[in-house]
């Protein structure tokens, strides 16, 4: 099940909505250790490349009424190595309460290797943080974006968040060697418990992920299926997600078809929207 | 690692601390002679690069020459011998001394920061070591760094471009590349040192502020004082930094030649 609810702004009323999403979905994280993974990428204190502090802290708020034993906020950035002061520049200081207690440098975690189950990148093992792989929840909360690379980056591509810098660098360059879409791929099927929320209230259009454009949209996007997230994500972008090769990768036609995922709150046609796309990008548009 | 270069910075060699460091890097060095991030990672990376800044007592402690040799073994991927073959076999023609920067992990492409920590390792192991390898390799890593300068004059990771859109440089980055530059004619940094003092003067991180520094520094450049709300530490980088830069002030700089 996707879940689509509409917002036109960052306000209190979030709160709200983030609660009923973990409910809406079943969520049991009583007693669990729960990981939210914003998508931090740039000193910007617009929060129109970041993923918006407030909706980190909603859901920071969410998982702890419902009993979770632990709610932690991870990241490690892909190009800026200076993670707090990053996070500081995108308000998370200001917004959440004790944010550096909360708060985990994926880049710098304590790492485990990890063997891929049936890679289809050019990986085969992969170093990976103790925080991620030691929850018990996973919680994806990217920004809804064009992407210059794979078209669109909602919540699989945000999983690039959670391979250390310390280990790969900054970018972590051996993913684009070892193939985009399918590393993608296989760091989602490494975490087979995850969740993912994409804030959609103002997103970012053009030449995403950091130069494009804002571009309201007044939506958050929900659910357990991560491929099937992305696809609705897609679709109210007004992309064809036939034709991101993640999402084929990692799902196919058939499961991402419309017909194929339950769709709670809003339909998509009525918060539908396209995204503006770069001229080499324009052959993913939805027709 | 930053630790221990402030640590000889502050002129603590033989300290306890410092045997404990040592002792420890030591025990994780490679048969290959390179180092890896942590002792469960099996590959060697850039971090090499930071072991060899140590001033001599303390690489005297491991074998440095292995080290100094791993370092001089890699090249991004792009500069690989297969990708050589490759544009020589479309161009027709061999470019020897074309620029050539350092990867983050190894069989990747060359990004600015390690190559800029690979220029300053050599630069001080070509005082203890006159291989004509070891100059070349600096003067093809500061082409690498010249040839990734964005159009605002600064350094970012390595991107300049993407899609034919210029990217914006970072001011940790800018700091840390002149810094690898600090023997170029005046007249070739002109711009980057301008955008460097820019960036001084905004930057709300300690780290970028001094990696601004000490770049400037390097390049005999008077300087602004940085903004006082960019002087909270979170990290112990941050803090071993801003001990290695106090020091450079005093003339005393861990990164630069004995």
């Amino acid at each position: 099940m996707v879940s689509v609810r509409r917002h036109t702004a960052y306000d209190q009323s979030v709160y709200d909505s983030v609660r009923r999403l973990p409910i809406e979905h079943k969520l049991q994280v009583r007693g669990k250790r729960v990981v939210l993974k914003p998508n931090l990428v740039e000193f910007d204190s617009a929060t129109t490349i970041n993923t918006h502090p407030l909706l980190v802290h909603a859901a920071l708020e969410a998982f702890r009424s419902l009993g979770a034993a632990e709610v932690r906020i991870a990241e490690g950035p892909g190009h800026r190595r200076i993670t707090l002061d990053l996070a500081d520049a995108a308000g998370y200081f200001q917004t959440i309460p004790s944010f550096e207690g909360l708060f985990t440098d994926l880049n710098l975690d304590d790492i485990s290797a990890v063997l891929l189950k049936r890679p289809v990148s050019k990986l085969r093992t992969v170093y990976l943080p103790h925080t991620a792989l030691r929850c018990d929840l996973l919680v994806s909360m990217p920004k809804m974006k064009t992407h210059h690379w794979v078209g669109a980056t909602p919540g699989m591509k945000n999983l690039f968040g959670l391979v250390p810098g310390g280990v790969y660098g900054w970018p972590k360059n051996v993913l684009h060697w070892a193939g985009i879409d399918e590393s993608i791929t296989d760091l989602h099927a490494a975490f087979p418990n995850t969740f993912a929320i994409v804030g959609g209230i103002e997103g970012m259009e053009g030449n995403g992920p950091i130069q494009g454009t804002p571009k309201h949209c007044d939506v958050l996007v929900a659910g357990d299926n991560l491929p099937a997230v992305d696809a609705t994500c897609c679709r109210i972008m007004g992309i064809d997600l036939l034709k991101i090769r993640y999402l084929r990768i990692s799902a196919g036609s058939e499961a991402l078809a419309e017909s194929s995922i339950l769709q709670a709150g809003k339909s998509v046609s009525s918060v539908q929207t396209n995204f503006q796309l770069l001229p080499n990008f324009q052959s993913i548009r939805l027709v | 690692m930053f630790a221990l270069l402030a640590l000889a910075s502050e002129g603590e060699v033989y300290s306890q601390a410092v045997g404990r460091g040592l002792n420890w890097l030591r025990a994780n060095q490679r048969r290959d002679g390179g180092f890896a991030p942590r002792p469960l990672v099996e590959d060697c990376t850039w971090v090499t690069a930071l072991v060899l800044l140590l001033p001599a007592p303390m690489l005297a402690r491991f074998h440095a020459r292995g080290a100094l040799d791993w370092l001089l073994s890699k090249t991004g991927r792009e500069s690989s011998w297969v990708q050589r073959l490759r544009v020589a076999m479309i161009s027709g023609r061999v470019d020897r001394g074309a620029p050539e920067g350092w990867p983050w992990f190894p069989d990747t492409a060359a990004w600015v920061s390690p190559t800029s920590f690979a220029i300053l390792a050599l630069r001080k192991a070509s005082q203890r070591d006159p291989r004509d390898e070891i100059r070349d390799r600096i003067q093809r890593g500061q082409e690498y760094l010249m040839s990734s300068v964005c159009e605002d004059g600064g350094w970012n990771h390595g991107s300049t471009k993407a899609l034919g859109y210029e990217a914006p440089s970072y001011p940790e980055t800018t700091g840390l590349a002149l810094l690898a530059l600090d023997d170029l004619p005046p007249s070739r940094v002109a711009r980057s040192v301008e955008r460097a003092k820019q960036y001084l003067q905004a930057t709300r991180s300690l780290e970028a502020a001094s990696w601004l520094h000490l770049g400037l520094l390097a390049h005999r450049q008077a300087f602004p004082p940085a903004p006082t709300y960019a002087t909270r530490s979170r990290s112990t980088q941050e803090v071993a930094l801003a001990a290695i830069l106090r020091r450079a002030l005093d003339g005393d700089d861990v990164f630069g030649a004995p």
